[in-house]
This record gives structure tokens, sequence and C-alpha cells, in this order.
């Protein structure tokens, strides 16, 4: 689904040298299938589990605040019980105590349910390779977006987000109640982020130099 | 540690001095004949060795007895050292495990360690955790990590590792890596198991499940909850909504880092040091580094110094911002914490244009910092300066000056001065009982003794006075970092000292003897002499210290991490009690701790 803003002023007043009416609808008729809308409204308001581990749910917490704030993605709305949550952000280091815990929380989220891998201790144990940490998450649960940094920098969470909205932008679950299986239609898998933007990142050559400001 | 200075007379005595010297010269006399020997090491604390028998009776006497007019008030510390594998021991009584105590004097500001040797077939010694209240969980956690017992402990039980777990993590035989491991598994049946382990069982605290007239109620609160900032467990015993007892299960954050500086080389730590205060950043390093440096023998040039002492002021800004808001979060006020978090960006912004990272820079080096500053460092602090006080001030009219504020954190959760010895509180928790001791001021380290500030205190140890204080902190820290830009001294950045860590580069491509010491420094990393050395800093939440002893090799043999929130945390019972649980929530928050700092 396709759309864009304009200023009311420019949208409202026909415009001159054109077909008023077609103007008119197209600035204020959105034609879509129901579907789309769906999917649009599903990604565009993931209600995050509150939850944190470590360093990373300090980084996760500035995301909320005001120079990074998440809302702008509508995923603001933190939940205290894991049962109103559609996403769990796994923000730190999944220790061996916890791991049973993180598990337990992670079975209560209701169907559909996402997780976000926050951080190099959640993606693989990172820098802790120590008999108290489990070597990344992903060793129990299933995780959709790996975030990496330790920590992350706020806007790598928003990008991470970015990238579970898309995915989540492009599956189709049935509208109504019907009684086989509720299951999600997926499409193809796109590229990863890494494999498009690689070349582009790579050719960037002006790096700032760390001996100044 | 600069206090107990110490000195050797013709006789070859060891003289240290003040209320150190009177503590040893009295437990010499008290105790003839039991004393097994006097350990010297680079940090000229007193170290005495007692045999078992004898240590409780020792370490009674020091807590009851007064030497030239002051007390040892606090168990700073109690740790254990496994020397199955150590190889310098001169001058030490044979043992395969040490148990030692560290004891604190606030008002003669010295200290002074007693040590008791024990072999692995019957590692048990006397509980002291019937003389200092905070002993409790420091037993509980050496026989967590050691498998040392404590005869008459109330309640031995692990402490850090699941209760499930087999093996004593911080003996030598139990691996470090978690690849050394069995792979890690979780499926339901072991999910269940775990669980029914974690359970809360009020027996085993001696609780009882009613009183005469009513029925208690156990109420879990944690590991994940939103106001216990961070993986930590309380379980509490209500009467109605009234707190009869509360039991702090920890160890949710666990991430072994003092088995990980038995791995890591002395540089290589670095980055683990940030991790342990996650809030206070290149702070955490300065404890470490400088214990590394004063066993190297590494004196930094001033400019080291004042970069050091900027960056940690401004990382405790950060911390106190962070407490400050969520503080205010947890009783209700949602707003503050938006605006104090605009603050600290803007100190991140400065920390990432010196140093590159945001809360984790891992930025100081043994003997220097890791680059000097950038070109223009001074712009955006000095921004900062203008800016921040009239920040400070509004907050003081939205949070400290608010009624329902006032009413929901004055009163609750106070203690007094002598309270917090008991429990080894240090920082903004002992300074807001009216007892005015920095570490900053008493022993100054990185040049701190340079700077003016004052130490804020306040009367009432409660939940608005711990807060208060840390306020008043922030203020005096902006002084100390307008202090450090307005002098900032020229030079370099890191020490000439061949230990030095990266060490100079200049002459290694002249002469191949740089060139291979300085290979074998950037590869192995240094080789540290063998000794000991305790080293603390005031950190953000209290008295931040380092015990290390080194083995002569690349790497330490034993990294004992004192950290403040771990003795903190430990003293919640005692001041909810008879609270409500929103009062709870209150004292958890005025408390300022961060799991990484409880469990390391």
């Amino acid at each position: 689904m396709k759309w864009s803003l304009e200023s009311a002023e420019k949208s409202s007043a026909p415009q001159r040298g054109g077909n008023d009416a077609d103007e008119f609808i197209r600035n204020n008729v959105m034609m879509v299938t129901l579907e789309d809308m769906v999917a649009w409204g599903r990604k565009n308001s993931i209600w995050p589990f509150n939850f944190g581990l470590s360093c990373c749910y300090v980084e996760m917490a500035t995301a909320f605040t005001s120079r990074h704030d998440l809302a702008r993605f509508g995923a603001e709305v933190i939940r205290g019980t894991p049962r109103q949550a559609d996403m769990i952000v796994i923000a730190g280091t999944v220790f061996r105590k916890m791991a049973p815990v993180v598990k337990q929380l992670y079975d209560q989220l209701l169907e559909p349910k996402w997780v976000i891998s926050m951080g190099s201790c959640a993606n693989s144990g990172g820098m802790y390779d120590i008999y108290s940490v489990v070597q990344g998450v992903d060793k129990f649960l299933p995780v959709d977006v790996y975030v990496s940094g330790c920590p992350p920098r706020p806007e790598a969470l928003l990008q991470g987000l970015l990238l579970l909205q898309e995915q989540i932008g492009k599956q189709r679950r049935p509208l109504s109640w019907v009684i086989n299986e509720q299951g999600i239609i997926q499409r193809e898998k796109d590229e990863v982020q890494r494999v498009v933007r690689g070349p582009e990142r790579i050719a960037a050559t002006e790096l700032r130099s760390p001996d100044e400001i | 540690m600069l206090a107990a200075e110490q000195s050797k007379e013709d006789t070859g005595r060891v003289v240290y001095s003040g209320p150190a010297n009177a503590a040893v010269e009295f437990l010499k006399k008290e105790f003839v004949g039991d004393l097994l020997a006097e350990q010297a090491n680079c940090d000229r604390i007193p170290t005495l060795w007692f045999d078992r028998a004898k240590v409780k009776a020792v370490l009674n006497c020091l807590r009851e007895n007064s030497f030239a007019g002051s007390r040892f008030e606090m168990l700073f510390d109690l740790t254990a050292i496994d020397e199955r594998a150590r190889v310098h021991r001169d001058g030490q009584p044979s043992s395969e495990f040490t148990v030692m105590y560290h004891l604190m004097s606030f008002s003669g500001n010295c200290d002074i360690r007693v040590k008791v040797p024990l072999f692995d077939a019957d590692l048990v010694l006397p509980t002291v955790s019937d003389l200092w209240s905070n002993a409790n969980w420091y037993e509980r956690e050496v026989w967590d990590m050691f498998g040392i017992r404590f005869d008459g402990h109330p309640n031995l039980y692990r402490l850090v590792l699941p209760p499930t777990w087999e093996g004593h993590a911080l003996r030598k035989e139990h691996p470090a890596r978690a690849t050394e491991m069995e792979p890690f598994s979780l499926n339901d049946v072991q999910t269940d198991a775990e669980q029914e382990a974690l359970k809360f069982k009020p027996e085993e605290w001696g609780m009882q499940k009613k009183s005469e007239d009513s029925e208690f109620m156990f109420l879990n609160l944690g590991p994940n909850h939103p106001s216990v900032h961070g993986a930590f467990r309380i379980a509490v015993q209500l009467d109605g909504e009234i707190l009869v007892d509360a039991v702090p299960d920890i160890g949710y954050h666990h991430r072994g880092a003092e088995k990980m500086g038995e791995r890591q080389s002395w540089h290589t730590f670095i980055p683990y040091t940030d991790r342990i205060d996650y809030l206070g950043g290149v702070m955490n390093n300065l404890p470490y580094v400088m214990a590394v440096e004063k066993m190297a023998g590494i004196q930094v040039p001033e400019r080291v110094k004042v970069i050091r002492v900027m960056l940690s002021e401004m990382f405790r800004i950060c911390s106190h911002l962070l407490f400050y808001g969520t503080f205010a979060q947890d009783v209700g006020q949602l707003s503050p914490i938006f605006y104090m978090f605009v603050e600290r960006e803007r100190i991140f912004n400065i920390i990432e244009s010196i140093c590159g990272a945001r809360m984790h820079p891992g930025w100081f080096r043994i003997g220097g910092v890791a680059q000097d500053l950038p070109a223009g460092w001074e712009k955006r602090i000095r921004e900062l300066l203008d800016f921040m006080p009239a920040r400070l001030d509004e907050y003081d009219s939205m949070v400290l000056n608010n009624g329902i504020l006032k009413r929901r954190t004055q009163g609750i959760g106070s203690y007094t001065t002598e309270e917090a010895f008991d429990w080894g509180i240090t920082g903004a928790g002992l300074r807001a009982t009216g007892y005015e001791w920095d570490y900053r001021k008493q022993r100054p380290y990185s040049g701190y003794e340079n700077f003016e500030f004052d130490i804020p205190i306040a009367e009432n140890g409660d939940c608005y006075d711990r807060c208060a204080v840390r306020v008043e902190e922030m203020r005096q820290s902006l002084r100390i970092i307008k202090q450090c830009v307005d002098n900032m001294p020229a030079g370099d950045y890191k020490s000439s000292h061949p230990l030095t860590t990266p060490p100079r580069k200049e002459k290694s491509m002249k002469d191949i003897e740089t060139l291979i010491n300085h290979f074998l420094s950037v590869s192995w990393g240094p080789v540290i002499p063998p000794t000991e050395v305790s080293m603390a800093i005031e950190a953000t939440k209290g008295i931040n210290g380092y015990y290390l002893v080194s083995d002569g090799n690349t790497t330490s043999y034993r990294t004992r991490i004192r950290t403040p929130s771990f003795a903190h945390l430990q003293m919640i019972p005692a001041i909810s009690r008879g609270f409500m649980v929103s009062d709870l929530i209150a004292i958890i928050a005025s408390i300022d701790f961060v799991m990484a700092d409880v469990d390391r």
C-alpha cells in the first residue's frame, strides 16, 4: 500500500489546469485491499513488552524518550504483562539463571509475536563466553531481527524495529474467524538489509577522523 | 590506603600509620603466638594471617575496640582466593584456599585485612554474620563460588548461581567458558525444573505462614518487573498491604566478571570493567587501571589524571540523571525522565566525541587514556556547563519540591549512620545519614585533592535525602568539570613507563629492543610483578573497589570486584519492614543500583 501526505491547503483546493474531480478523488480517497490495510495497521502498532536484562535496556529506554521517540513508529505502548504485548526485545545478556524466566515470558506472549534480539550478548553471547551466560538467545527462542552493538545505539534499535515492521507489513493473516488453521502467509523473504546496503556502505569514503570533533 | 603509610624501622619491623598501626600492635599483644604471618603488599594495607580457630575472636576484637581513637566500622569486603595454582606466595602460610576479610575504618581513614588459610579437605570456618549484618551475603557468595562453608550461618544457600548449579565457579577447576561446557539447551521439562528450583519457599527462610490474627500473603516481585530496575527479584511477606519481611534474590545478572579477570590479559579486561556498573561508563575503568598501575609502579601524567576525572564526573552526572528520572517515575511522576534523558543525550554526545562510544567507551588504559582529547573538545562541555545548572534548578521545582513526591519519600526507608556501617552502605546512601565521607576527599586519587568541591550530606537518611544528596552531587560534579576544562594541563596522554599498555610507539622503529618489548606488550600484554593490591574509588553508587592478585603473569590470578550495590541491596528487608508495598518501590528506587553492579 502506497500513500503520501500533502499539506491540507494544497490537497483540498482544486488544481489549475487538470481534471479537478480526478485530482480531488486522488487526494482524498484511498483505494486499498482490506488485507493490505490490516497489514499496515499491524505493522504500525507493535506493542513491546516491558522487558530488560542489562545495559542494552538503558539504550532501549533511551529509544523511548524524547530524542529518539519510538512513538513515531507506533511502538511506544509498553506493556507490563506479556499477555498484552506483541513483541519482546531481548535487551541484554541472557543469563543461565534468567533463561527459564525469559522462556516462560516468551511463552506467555500471545501469537502473533515477534522477538528482537538486541545487542551482542543476546545475539551470540558477545564478549561474555562465560559459564553463566547463554551464548545467544536463539539457543531457545526464535529471533526475527538481530540488532548488533554493545550496546546498540538507540538508532540501531529503531532500525531493527523498522526491519521488523517491513517484515510484518508483508505478512497476510486471515481476516475473519475460520475453522481451519490461523496460519500466517509469508511472502518470500527479501534480501537481508546487509546485502542490499553493503555496497553503499563500503563505498562510503568520508569518515570522521577521531582527533577532532 | 594513602593514609596507611608504611615505613621500615631499623629493626626491619613494618610500621603503619595511625589507627592501623595501633590495631596491628594491639592484635600482636592480644593474640601472642596466634599471628601466623604478616604479609606485605604494595598497597600498604596491614595484612595479618590468623588460624580459623582464632579469626572470629580477632575480628570481634577489631570490631569492638577503638584504636588510637577510631574504630573499624565496616566489613568492607569478604572474599576468598583459590591458591592451588599460585606460584608466588613468599612469606604467606601455606593454604589451598584463603578467606580474606577487609575491614575499613571511616573515622581513622585506614584499612586492615585479615586472612585465614584453609585446605580443600576441610573448608569450614565460623560465620561472622552475627558480627556484621552484611557478612551474610558475602559468606553466601563465598560458599556459592568456592564451596567454603561458614559454620553457624543462618541460611547458607547459593546466592549468585542457580540453585541447580553443580560446582563452584571461582574454583580453578571450574570451566570458565560456556563453550567449554555442555551446550546449553532449554526444553519445557528443563524450564519447569529450573522454575521449580527458583520457587520461593517461605519455610526455608524461617517465615511463618500466618500470625495469630491473620494469614500472610507471599508476593513475588521480579525478576522481571518494571520497578525493580533490572533482573532483580524480591519475595515479600505481606500482612494485608503491610510488609512483614522480604527476601531479595539476586544472581539473575551474573556475568562472571571475576572469572573473566582470570582469563583476559590485564589490558583486555578493561572493557569488562565498563559493564560492571553499566551506568558509570569509564568511571569503572578507574579503580581497575589505578590498581594495575599501582602494582606496576606507573605514575601517570597530570593531563591523564585530569582527563580521567573530567570523564568520570560526566558519567556521574549521567548516572545520577537516570536515577533522578527513574526515582521520580517509580513514585508516580512520569514526565521528569523524559527531560532528564535529553540531558543524558547531551552528555553522551560529548562522551562520544571524545571516546567514540556512548555507554561503554572502555577508554582508560594502563598508564594513560586511549588517545588525546580531540581538537575543539571544550566547546560542547562549556555549552553543557552553561546549560545544566538552570536545568537542575528546574528539576528541583519539578521533582524535589513536589509535595506528592515528598510525602511518598520522606520518612520512608530511613536508617542511621551506624546501621549504614553495619550493612556496608557507602556513597550517597551513607552521606544521606549525615556522615560526611567521600573517597574523593578523604583519600584523594587521580588528583582530586586539587579540585574545589563540597561533599553534600543530608540528615534523615530516608529516600528523599538519598535523592537530594545525589542531586547536589551533580552540581558539585559540574564544578569539578569546569575546573577540569579551565585548567587542563598540557602534556602526554600516556605514561612513558615500559608497562604502559599499549606502549609508546615512537621509538619502536628505531631499535630492536624497543620493538621486541613493544611487540610482546601488545601481543601478550604486560607482565605485572607478583603482589596484591586494593584500590577503590567513589563511584556513582558508592565505593567500588578492586582487589587484584598478581602472580607475575600476563593475567590476574584473582580479580575481586567489591561493588557498592551488592551491599546496598542486602539492606532492603531491614529498612522496609512495616512499610507498604508502594513504599518498597520507593525504597528500591532510592537505593540507585544496577544489577550488573550487584551480580557482576
